[in-house]
């Protein structure tokens, strides 16, 4: 219980005046103090200043005086009209300090020294220097002497002696001066620290009474307010006549005691209703938290039912939609372990089952009767039994385990498999039965459509292993062009086929930049297959294919036809047919008739010619002969021409007969050489013989034939002259004949070819050197016959060795 | 006289021809192959030109192509003597700026006359 008495009429006002006054009294006492010792200091410097003043004007009369002795005595002894001068202008000086200090004149001390100064300066200036300087111009310079000796010297210094002891009086004065300043300082300081300690005193006065009418009373609020707020009475009491601040403050806090008790109680009020509302929320809570439970668990079930639909619906995969089945069928069944069997092939998919478990049940699956009743059924049943050992887990006491089976039928009503399901201490709801039924229907469902898609699958892989093994590129496409099937080839044709899979639903677009990669002018192609793909015609003609060649030179010919569903066009099929072979067999022979054309008109155009010229005009006998001569070679030209291409065409027909007996090679090579140089002075033809056996078993005549066209070919081939040799020997029981020459040499991408028929070297960029492409075909074709066979190597632009290895003979006969 | 350059690698054609034409009072010149042919037509102008269609370095279409584009003899007439008769050859050579054909084998006496047709047609139109 606090008491607080107060009986004034505003705290702020009394305390303002107060401090008013407080502050009023200290600067007005502070005030004069300062200046009482400002005027202390100020009587002082004065004292002190006049003293100084003194000093120095005594001091000037000394040293005037001083001076005049000097300057006296410097006349006595050099004579110098300037000292006596200047002696003589002291004596001024000394009256005009005199004069000033006469003007400072305090006491009977300075009276009586400037009695003692005038009385020696009218001795000195007036009596004892005018006479003793008369002495000193006469040149009376004893008598000067005498006059100091007599007593002017001992005057001197008895005045200066009087000097002295004023100045020091002077000093004492001014000494005496500065310990009167330093005491009433001290004084002065001391009032200062009592004004202080008065102040202080005042202060604190103030402050205590501040604390006891203000400051306690506010701790007894304080106090008050806290025991209020510990919800402990407390009363605040002042005196009933205050009326002052904590007058107003106390009777507003006792009605704002009254208002907060008043709320208290309000608040108690609401207080209970809130917390009969809370329980009632509580109770709300708890029902929401139970339908909150439901919710998630209606919604992972759900969850659990759309992924189940959407894999059911989505994979084409037995596997995948057996295991999403168990998985998602678990959480929607409420079950803790659960496995789905196939009846025909044991495959299984299962959830929370050991190993052991799973074959335990795929064992015992067609001899336990759960089948047969499925069967019989066609609907899911429940059973209920005693969990065993292992299901129990840690539980000790007796526990039931219900087992769910649930049938899928194909859409043939045929039962292919089982789902089993099995839980703890919670059977299985029979109004859910149908449920797991419509489930089971969408599994049957889904496996319906694996089932036909891995059929499908089947017949288009097989569909699809048969276009493979086509030796053609066959591409099926739609009417706007997107490739619905390809085969292997068509990819290996475009150089993509790691991309099989990827063509098949190809637009049109995306394939056809492929073609552009992979064809020559593929613009016209392009065209051709636009108007196919956009035909309606429906029987095919022989227009509708088109030959192209690719970036690689092979080149293909493309067959297409429409694809129709009674008169509805669904598509077009292409077959890209590789013509390479027949297309080079073709431009082969088109070459060969072309150069046997060529061939065989030049001859014949020499011949005609000059028959012409011969019959119409009169041509002198040289010509004529001339003319003979030629027309007669241009006829064996034409003879050794009809013979290649009789001699290839009875080789390829096997008609070529040989009359075998044995010869030695080298005669027949000497032959030979004997004859070529005949046709060419720019070569030089050599035979070397390495030694060993040259005997083969042949026909002189075709042997004969083949070496002329190599050595015929190799000075042919040697346009700049150079050196033809040929070099034989034996080795490994075959005799070895090569052919070397100095001249064009073959391309390295010719060689392969050299010995084909109708095959041609193209050497237009270097020589066009004619033939008929059947020279070294012949040759080959002897020489095999021959039990022999050729090489060729070759430098390009340095010359060619073809060599014939022909199997050593050492009996004479055939 | 008039000025042939008679381009042919068949030695025993180019006889064949020059004898025919110089016996007419014509001028032959003659080349080996198309390099020599072109070398030849830089040195002078010709009134007439005769070309074989195969021919070593270059053959004779690709001497029409180049004698077309550029030099002293560009709007000379030229005769082109080839083995390939075919029709597809012919019409190429034509294309390429020939302005008469003549298959192997020919007669000596009717190219005479074609030359003489070709060279009168030339004055007449000068």
């Amino acid at each position: 219980m606090k008491k607080i008495q107060f009986n004034k009429n505003s705290i702020v006002r009394r305390y303002i005046f107060l401090m008013g006054v407080f502050i009023g009294a200290f600067l007005l006492l502070a005030g004069l103090l300062l200046y009482s010792f400002y005027e202390l200091n100020e009587e002082y410097t004065s004292k002190n200043r006049q003293l100084e003043d003194k000093e120095r004007l005594v001091q000037d009369m000394e040293e005037a005086f001083l001076q005049a002795f000097m300057d006296v005595r410097g006349y006595f002894a050099y004579g110098s009209e300037n000292l006596k001068d200047n002696a003589l202008e002291q004596e001024p000086q000394i009256l005009d300090s005199m004069k000033e200090l006469e003007e400072m004149e305090e006491d009977f001390k300075d009276q009586s020294f400037l009695n003692e100064v005038d009385k020696f300066r009218e001795y000195y200036f007036t009596e004892a220097l005018p006479v003793n300087l008369g002495e000193f111009e006469k040149g009376n310079i004893e008598a000067v002497k005498a006059a100091a000796n007599e007593g002017a010297t001992n005057k001197i210094e008895a005045f200066m002696a009087d000097i002295n002891e004023y100045n020091e009086a002077i000093n004492d004065q001014i000494d005496a001066n500065f310990d009167e300043l330093k005491k009433i300082q001290s004084y002065v300081q001391f009032g200062f620290v009592v004004f202080v300690l008065a102040f202080l005193i005042v202060l604190l006065r103030i402050t205590r009474l501040m604390f006891s009418e203000i400051a306690r009373p506010l701790a007894g609020f304080a106090a008050a307010a806290n025991e209020i707020a510990y919800g402990r009475e407390a009363v605040i009491e002042v005196e009933k006549d205050r009326n002052d601040e904590l007058g107003v403050l106390s009777i507003a806090f006792n009605r704002m005691l009254e208002g907060i008790q008043e709320n208290e109680q309000n608040l108690l009020a609401q207080n209970e209703e809130l917390v009969a509302q809370q329980d009632e929320l509580h109770a709300q809570q708890l029902e929401l938290q139970e339908a909150l439970e439901i919710v998630k668990n209606n919604e992972q079930k759900l969850s659990s039912r759309n992924e189940l639909i959407n894999k059911l619906a989505n994979s084409l995969d037995k596997q995948e939609v057996m295991e999403s089945a168990v998985l998602n069928m678990c959480p929607i069944i409420g079950a803790e372990k659960g496995i789905i069997a196939f009846i025909e092939d044991s495959s299984y998919a299962s959830y929370g089952i050991s190993p052991g478990g799973v074959g335990q049940f795929l064992n015992n699956l067609l001899f336990s009767g759960v089948v047969d009743r499925l069967k019989m059924d066609r609907k899911p049943f429940a059973m209920k039994r005693q969990a065993a050992e292992e299901e129990k887990g840690f539980h000790t006491e007796n526990l039931l385990s219900f087992d769910l089976y649930i049938p899928i039928f194909l859409s043939g009503k045929k039962l292919i498999a089982v789902m089993a399901f099995s839980r703890n201490d919670a059977p299985f709801d029979n109004r859910l039965m149908e449920e797991y039924e419509a489930m089971a229907k969408n599994v049957g469902i889904a496996m319906d459509k694996v089932n036909l898609y891995q059929a499908s699958e089947e017949a288009r892989r097989l569909n699809q292993d048969i276009l493979d093994t086509i030796q053609e590129g066959v591409q099926l496409v739609n009417t706007e062009g997107k490739i619905l099937q390809v085969n292997k080839k068509f990819c290996e044709l475009f150089r993509c086929p790691e991309k099989l899979r990827e063509m098949d639903g190809c637009s049109w677009a995306d394939w056809i930049v492929l073609l552009e990669d992979s064809i020559e002018e593929a613009g016209e192609f392009i065209n051709f297959l636009k108007s196919e793909v956009a035909s309606q015609e429906k029987y095919s003609s022989n227009e509708e294919q088109f030959i192209y060649k690719n970036k690689e030179g092979k080149v293909f010919k493309v067959y297409c036809e429409g694809l129709f569903d009674g008169n509805t066009k669904l598509g077009t099929i292409f077959v890209h047919r590789n013509i390479t072979k027949e297309f080079e067999v073709d431009r082969i022979k088109s070459e060969f008739v072309s150069t046997v054309s060529h061939e065989l008109r030049t001859p014949l155009a020499s011949i005609l010619g000059f028959t012409e010229l011969m019959l119409n005009r009169e041509l002198k006998l040289d010509r004529q002969k001339k003319y003979l001569s030629t027309i007669h070679n241009e006829a064996g030209r034409l003879t050794d021409l009809i013979n290649d291409f009789l001699d290839i065409q009875r080789m390829e027909s096997g008609k070529q007969e040989y009359e075998k007996k044995q010869l030695a090679m080298l005669l027949i090579i000497k032959k030979v050489i004997e004859l070529q140089k005949v046709h060419s002075e720019s070569h030089e033809l050599s035979l070397e013989f390495l030694g060993g056996r040259d005997f083969v078993i042949g026909d002189a005549g075709k042997l004969e034939q083949a070496l002329t066209n190599l050595i015929h070919n190799a000075i042919k081939y040697s346009p700049e002259g150079g050196r033809v040799g040929v070099v034989v020997f034996e080795k490994d029981g075959r005799v070895k004949i090569e052919i070397q020459d100095e001249g064009l040499g073959i391309p390295p991408e010719a060689l392969d070819r050299l010995f084909e028929k109708f095959y041609r070297v193209d050497n237009s960029d270097r020589r066009s050197i004619g033939g008929t492409g059947l020279g070294l075909a012949i040759v080959k074709e002897i020489i095999h016959d021959h039990g022999g066979d050729i090489s060729v190597k070759s430098q390009f632009g340095k010359g060619s060795t073809f060599t014939i290895s022909l199997p050593v003979s050492d009996s004479q006969t055939v | 006289m008039k000025r042939i350059l008679l381009a042919e690698d068949e030695e025993i054609l180019r006889m064949l021809i020059t004898d025919t034409l110089e016996d007419e009072d014509f001028q032959v010149v003659e080349a080996g192959d198309g390099q020599e042919a072109l070398d030849l037509l830089k040195d002078g102008k010709y009134d007439l030109i005769v070309l074989d269609y195969m021919m070593p370095v270059y053959s004779g279409l690709e001497v029409i192509v180049k004698i077309r584009q550029e030099g002293i003899n560009k709007d000379v007439p030229i005769m082109m003597l080839s083995a390939k008769s075919q029709l597809s050859e012919q019409e190429q050579v034509i294309a390429a700026g020939a302005d008469y054909f003549m298959a192997k084998p020919f007669s000596p006496l009717e190219l005479l006359g074609k030359v003489r047709d070709i060279l009168n047609e030339k004055n007449t139109i000068q």
